[in-house]
């Protein structure tokens, strides 16, 4: 099996706006995925402006880099960085540290900003909050996977063959179709697919029955 | 209500998480997490490993002031949201209040015993989402797809080449399927569908096309 490491060039892309600088190699963060869960519970528990101001700190620019990352605008890239952690503040009550890592929820939240702003811009019909209809409650199957803490998925994910662990990075770094991004990894789209569909299923084996 | 049994692919899933669904493809797909736990499970996984992904990013260097604009903002209260309030449909399973709106506001009869109700068009791709009530017994005429259409199961049930959809089965039918479903005689069945283009009919010309295509 091979190990990867995530260094980043090749999966810039020619001819797209600014691109943030590489992919920084798996560390432990200085905060533990833990302490960032008690920082939202704090925003919710008593509007600590510290606590928000630790999360911004760590979260913004990271967001800022996802964006710039699916081809934002700088401006455009700030201004939704902001919007997440405004969106952070705001729904801070609503975060379950037991179905989602903070790292996660604050990635959904961010994803589906980056979804409105862009179906903003193009003037399609408005869409209320993807979430909603998802949060019936939770089985304890559920629960299990959920609970995974950050840590656990990077250590997940570096077991994935390299070939698979690019093709979800890239995927993640893009809004495009498999069949685009099959063409710029010079793939055929069956290919791209079937690594999709094993990297799913191992990190399924791998994170879907720890407690 | 039982379990699906028919679920989207794992590529489905994973483009849900990576925001990466077409709006129509992404509404269908709601649908059917709502009372699939099981795939819930498989989205919060991949979301989690954006969350991941996310945070192995090299940061970005945001304005000098933006922790304390995001901080003067904070003070300032979030603009109303107006909630449009409708009510759910007891015989569907949940649905996004889009969908009810669409299904309230937006009906037609289509045909004898069919109606179709236009829920989002994407301007982008020209894709098209809406519900399609067809009564018991009828039988969709045979028909190919532009592109990949996704289909979920509200209400009722229909028989596609022998296999059944109860309430919350999702579908993905590629172009190459051609199709012709049929309604059981257990009462109507609405579906919520999201496509590239209307049907593509290959038989009954104008049983459904010439509405569809005006959504």
């Amino acid at each position: 099996m091979n190990a990867i490491v995530f260094d980043a060039g090749r999966f810039r892309h020619a001819g797209r706006a600014p691109q943030p600088g590489p992919v920084r190699r798996v560390s432990e963060p200085a905060v533990t995925p833990q302490g960032f869960a008690d920082m939202i519970r704090a925003i919710a528990l008593r509007g600590d402006r510290g606590a928000f101001a630790a999360l911004f700190g760590h979260f913004a620019p990271r967001v800022k880099s996802y964006m710039l990352r699916l081809g934002a605008e700088p401006l455009l890239a700030e201004e939704l960085a902001q919007e997440t952690l405004l969106a952070v503040w705001r729904k801070a009550a609503a975060f379950d540290p037991a179905k989602a890592a903070a790292s996660t929820w604050i990635f959904t939240i961010a994803r589906n900003l980056r979804i409105d702003a862009a179906r903003r811009s193009r003037r399609a019909e408005p869409l209320d909050d993807p979430s909603d209809a998802a949060e019936a409650e939770q089985t304890p199957d559920e629960a299990l996977v959920t609970a995974q803490s950050e840590t656990r998925v990077r250590q997940a994910m570096l077991t994935l063959p390299i070939e698979q662990a690019e093709v979800v990075r890239l995927s993640f770094f893009s809004d495009k179709p498999h069949s685009e991004i099959a063409e710029e990894l010079k793939l055929p789209l069956g290919t791209v697919k079937s690594r999709l569909r094993l990297a799913m299923r191992r990190l399924r084996d791998l994170l879907g029955d720890l407690a | 209500m039982t379990q699906p049994t028919h679920h989207p692919s794992d590529e489905t899933l994973f483009d849900f998480a990576r925001g990466a669904l077409t709006p129509g493809r992404s509404l269908v797909l709601r649908a059917h997490l709502g009372v699939c736990p099981g795939c819930r499970a498989s989205v919060r996984l991949a979301e989690a490993v954006g969350g991941a992904l996310m945070g192995e990013l090299a940061p970005a260097e945001m304005a000098r002031d933006a922790l304390d604009q995001a901080l003067a903002r904070i003070e300032r209260p979030p603009a109303p949201v107006a909630v449009p309030t409708v009510r759910a449909n007891g015989n569907w399973i949940r649905v996004p209040t889009d969908v009810l709106i669409a299904a309230e506001r937006r009906r037609r009869w289509a045909a004898p015993g069919v109606w179709v109700a236009p829920v989002t068009r994407d301007r982008r791709t020209g894709e098209r989402c809406y519900l399609l009530g067809v009564g018991r017994g009828i039988a969709v005429p045979k028909h190919t797809h532009k592109g990949v259409e996704m289909i979920c199961v509200l209400t009722g049930a229909y028989d596609d080449r022998g296999e059944m959809h109860h309430p919350g089965d999702f579908a993905e039918n590629g172009e190459a399927v051609e199709h012709k479903p049929r309604v059981t005689m257990d009462g109507e069945c609405v579906c919520l569908i999201a496509a590239d283009n209307a049907l593509v009919a290959r038989d009954l010309l104008g049983w459904i096309m010439q509405p569809l295509v005006r959504i």
